[in-house]
């Protein structure tokens, strides 16, 4: 345990010293802030443009830095063989793998701190109120943002940093047209006909963490919802890494 | 004793390995056949052969980087797979790529967290290292700005944070200009005078002759023979290499001389080392000076061109050293 610590303190530091990261969270910011010059152009609604626009920089930074990151953090060790000694010492690949989850689960977690007070600050300064329901949009969100990671992961375990961003990419798109992809065959008539279903149930609905109109509206989410939906993200989280894993415990490092 | 502490510090039965080629016309390519090989304990062994002949496949394998096709290795007395041995032994890639996002003290207290030490050690072991490799004045700069032989020796350091029993090297020479180079041979004779097992591929001979007590020769994937140098070359003197001044070409050609080779203003002379006697006496009664008197035994070099001489990918590859 002590040695998956170590890796994911590591990839911590790692990640929070690249450039791209501050980039990225400085957009995030800077889109918010913006939310507050949308919201003087339109009468009464200033509070909901404001939390409508962070919450969605939250989930699209939040997944440009999980893809960007995620991806980079296992196939680069591998191209650049820095991982050879490491693997000489007393660590395995498990570990090495889910440690540097956990370090970048760590650093979208800070990521989606930094970006909710940056949002609270925002409501603070203009609606005199931080909503604490906003939260249950943000907790989705961040699950949504664990389970790209795992997706950049398993990608990046069994192919190129690039090919591993493009597949995830796929797939964080794809996740989000759920009900488009079910319904296929009337989008594609040429499409075979069991496509449309065989694509709904293996790919997860990222709709699902998409609570953002409802809190932004003010309507409350009993805390099942919340569970099913923690269910739902562990589940898929689980099954992918663990997919994730196989590939990187058996794969050569040539 | 116990069991694991009798059996060889590293040992391989069988050890084959072969890589995929293409991605239309899918083949495979040998990269290491039935190799059986043992390293003893307090020895130092070279794994010579030139590039592409298997030397780093076989670290690999060791290491557990890449899955044999089918054979067994041991290391330490314990199955190479297991974690056990890791405890006690170090392991140099070839080129290492370190995190260059840190520093080298971050990174050698990094490992030392993977060993499970405590932070006071961690910070302690570093020191020691890093100004054992003579980088304690860029202990706290960035790896990203370390050239290459400095990545080499931050490497070296990271492969002794455990004080290891064994020493797995790759090409450890690779890139250290000439104090560098002079600083890994070093720490290699250091570690084998301490009880140290190391085995340490090269294609640089020069480093497996000086350093050796054993060498392994590998050509194409295969174990071609392995032995003390004395047993793999001809040690008794092949000729005498005589260096001599105030003489011209013609009057140094005597009757034990083989070959004449001017080097600047002297001559050098390839003298029978039977008649080295008489040809000294012939070189001061024409008038010369001799400077000096070296016997010349067979290289490593020498053997290794034999075995190798016409075979594809052998003595071309041996451009260094």
């Amino acid at each position: 345990m002590s040695r998956l610590v170590a890796v994911a303190a590591n990839t911590f530091r790692e990640t929070v010293r690249e450039r791209v990261l501050y980039n990225l969270v400085l957009f995030a910011l800077v889109m918010t802030l913006s939310g507050l010059l949308l919201g003087q152009l339109s009468i009464r609604q200033d509070e909901k443009i404001i939390k409508d626009i962070g919450l969605a920089a939250m989930e699209l930074f939040g997944t440009l830095i999980a893809v960007f990151i995620g991806t980079g953090l296992v196939s680069k060790e591998i191209e650049r063989r820095s991982l050879f000694p490491l693997l000489a010492k007393p660590l395995s690949r498990g570990e090495l793998f889910l440690g540097k989850f956990a370090g970048l689960a760590f650093t979208l977690l800070v990521n989606v701190a930094v970006m909710t007070a940056g949002l609270f600050l925002t409501l603070l300064a203009t609606a005199g109120r931080a909503d604490a329901l906003l939260l249950a949009a943000i907790v989705p969100i961040y699950l949504g943002l664990l389970l790209v990671v795992a997706f950049a992961m398993l990608f990046s375990s069994l192919t190129s940093s690039t090919l591993a961003a493009v597949f995830t990419v796929g797939i964080a798109v794809a996740g989000r047209f759920t009900d488009m992809v079910r319904n296929l065959s009337e989008v594609a008539p040429a499409a075979p006909r069991w496509l449309g279903p065989a694509l709904y149930a293996a790919l997860p609905n990222f709709a699902n963490f998409d609570l953002k109109d409802r809190v932004a509206y003010g309507d409350p989410v009993p805390a099942t919802v919340l569970v099913w939906i923690a269910v739902y993200a562990l589940a898929w989280i689980g099954i992918v890494l663990g997919l994730g894993l196989a590939a990187f415990r058996t794969r050569d490092f040539q | 004793m116990p069991e694991n502490e009798s059996r060889p510090a590293i040992e391989t039965r069988g050890l084959s390995k072969s890589y995929r080629t293409g991605h239309v016309i899918q083949g495979r390519r040998a990269a290491l056949q039935d190799l059986d090989l043992e390293v003893r304990r307090g020895e130092i062994l070279g794994y010579v052969g030139p590039n592409g002949s298997g030397k780093t496949t076989t670290l690999k394998l060791l290491i557990g980087l890449l899955k044999p096709d089918r054979g067994e290795a041991f290391v330490l007395g314990d199955p190479a797979v297991s974690r056990s041995w890791r405890y006690r032994a170090g392991y140099l890639p070839e080129h290492p790529y370190l995190y260059d996002y840190l520093t080298p003290a971050e990174y050698l207290d990094y490992v030392g967290r993977l060993f499970g030490y405590p932070a006071a050690k961690r910070r302690e072991r570093a020191r020691e290292l890093l100004a054992l490799v003579g980088l304690e004045r860029s202990a706290n700069v960035p790896m990203r700005r370390f050239s290459k032989g400095m990545v080499q020796r931050a490497g070296l350091a990271q492969a002794l944070v455990n004080d290891p029993e064994l020493l797995i090297l790759d090409e450890p020479m690779s890139g250290l200009d000439p104090i560098g180079r002079r600083l890994a041979r070093r720490i290699i004779v250091d570690q084998h005078r301490a009880g140290k097992t190391v085995l340490f591929s090269t294609h640089i001979l020069t480093d497996a002759e000086t350093l050796c007590d054993r060498v392994a020769v590998l050509r194409g994937g295969r174990l071609l023979r392995v032995g003390p140098l004395g047993e793999l070359l001809r040690l008794d003197v092949e000729h005498m290499d005589v260096l001599v001044a105030g003489l011209s070409e013609d009057g140094a050609r005597l009757p034990d001389v083989d070959r004449v080779e001017r080097v600047g203003d002297r001559l050098r002379l390839q003298v029978r080392e039977a008649g080295l006697g008489r040809t000294i006496v012939g070189i001061e009664s024409a008038g010369g000076r001799v400077l000096g008197v070296q016997p010349v035994r067979q290289t490593l070099e020498d053997y290794f061109m034999r075995e190798m001489g016409g075979s594809a990918g052998g003595v071309g590859a041996w451009g260094e050293g």
